[in-house]
This record gives C-alpha cells, sequence and structure tokens, in this order.
C-alpha cells in the first residue's frame, strides 16, 4: 500500500469532484464543450496516473542513499515530464480534444493540493486581511 | 537571395522561444532530485519519520511541478498551434 495510500485517496476523490465540477460549469458556459470535457477528463486521468507515478518514485527513493535517491527522482522526473509533452501534443493535434480543457485537466490536482495542504488555515487568512 | 518573409520570422522566433521555453522544465528537475536527496537524509536520520517525510514530499514535488508543465505549454503552443502567425 505505501505511505502515501490515503493521501493519494484523499487527493483523486477531491480531484474528481473538482472535474465533474468544472465539467457542469462547461456544458453551460463552453458552446462546443465536448471537446473539452474529452481533454478535461484525460489530462485529469494522466495527471492522476503522474501523482502516483510520482509517489512510487518517492516512496522508492526516500529508501535509497541520498546520492542516489538524487539521481533516481531526477531521471524519473523527465519520464513523467515526457508523458506530459506526449499528451499535451496529442491534445494540440487531435481536433477532438480541446488543449485548453487538456491543460486545466492537467492542473486540477495540483489546485487541490494546494487548496487541501497549503491554503487551508483559516487562521493564515485572518492574519492577512488583520487590521493593524 | 530571398528577403526573409513576415512568417517566416515569427516561426523563427517561435522556434527560438520555444526552446528557450523548455528551460523552465530543467528547474523542477534538480528541484524533485534536491528534495529526494535531502527527504533520503532525513529517512536515514530518523526512520520513524519516514510517513510524515514521503508525504510532505510527495505534496510538495506535485506541486513543483507545474512549472515546468507551464513551460511545455508554453514550447507546444508556439511550435504547433501558433496564435501569432494569424496576426499577419
Amino acid at each position: 500500500m505505501g505511505e502515501t495510500f490515503k493521501l493519494r485517496i484523499k487527493v483523486y476523490k477531491y480531484t474528481l469532484i473538482l472535474t465533474c465540477l468544472i465539467s457542469g460549469i462547461a456544458v453551460f458556459v463552453i458552446r462546443e464543450y465536448v471537446p473539452f470535457i474529452y481533454g478535461l477528463v484525460f489530462g485529469t486521468l494522466i495527471a492522476s496516473l503522474n501523482f502516483t507515478l510520482l509517489a512510487k518514485t518517492l516512496e522508492r527513493a526516500a529508501k535509497m542513499t541520498p546520492e542516489r535517491a538524487k539521481g533516481y527522482a531526477t531521471s524519473r522526473y523527465f519520464i513523467r515530464y515526457m508523458i506530459y509533452g506526449i499528451v499535451l501534443y496529442i491534445s494540440v493535434v487531435a481536433d477532438y480534444i480541446n488543449i485548453i480543457g487538456t491543460i486545466v485537466g492537467l492542473l486540477v490536482i495540483k489546485i487541490v493540493i494546494l487548496i487541501l495542504h497549503a491554503f487551508n488555515d483559516k487562521a493564515y487568512y485572518k492574519r492577512i486581511f488583520r487590521i493593524r | 537571395m530571398e528577403p526573409i518573409t513576415g512568417r517566416a520570422l515569427i516561426l523563427a522566433c517561435s522556434a527560438i522561444g520555444a526552446g528557450l521555453a523548455m528551460i523552465a522544465g530543467i528547474g523542477p528537475g534538480i528541484g524533485q532530485g534536491f528534495a529526494a536527496g535531502k527527504g533520503a537524509e532525513g529517512v536515514g536520520r530518523q526512520p520513524e519519520a519516514q510517513g510524515d517525510i514521503i508525504r510532505t514530499m510527495l505534496l510538495g514535488a506535485a506541486v513543483a511541478e507545474t512549472t515546468g508543465i507551464y513551460g511545455l505549454i508554453v514550447a507546444l503552443i508556439l511550435l504547433f498551434a501558433n496564435p501569432l502567425i494569424g496576426l499577419l
């Protein structure tokens, strides 16, 4: 299962919810919404798989020596980067997939992570808007 | 020698721009490698905190990848769906 299993499930769950929400909005806002939704689903699926790949990479890297972990994580990053490149190229070339949808799909998981784990502290916002 | 047309100039500059945009993809790779190295060091020093270290590293690495994706998007749009050619 690994140390990140629960975290991954939580992130996937919220990613699915956000993707459905964006798809629902796209149906009302965008005239040709089918290619956009195709792109969104395509991007979200690839981003989720790449997130799993990242988790597996880091779980393995943590058990290596620091020097080996450095090289291993960097090499795996470039493999994932190549996958992103192929996905974006397919979206640009294929007419039935909207590139904007794919870009949004790829970034949905990052937005979920930021919302769940970076901007989830209410005290932080209170400090920003506090009048001194 | 034929004169350089506006379209050819835009295509050439776009290719150079795409190459420059791809530099953005190198940074996250180096950063992730560095973080993984330090994470492995941390796990070696404090094995009981392995789960916390990996989880924090995972979230950080996933967000750090975003800038690389932006660079890739800019490069691919400049190469295959250049919006500047339509302005001619």
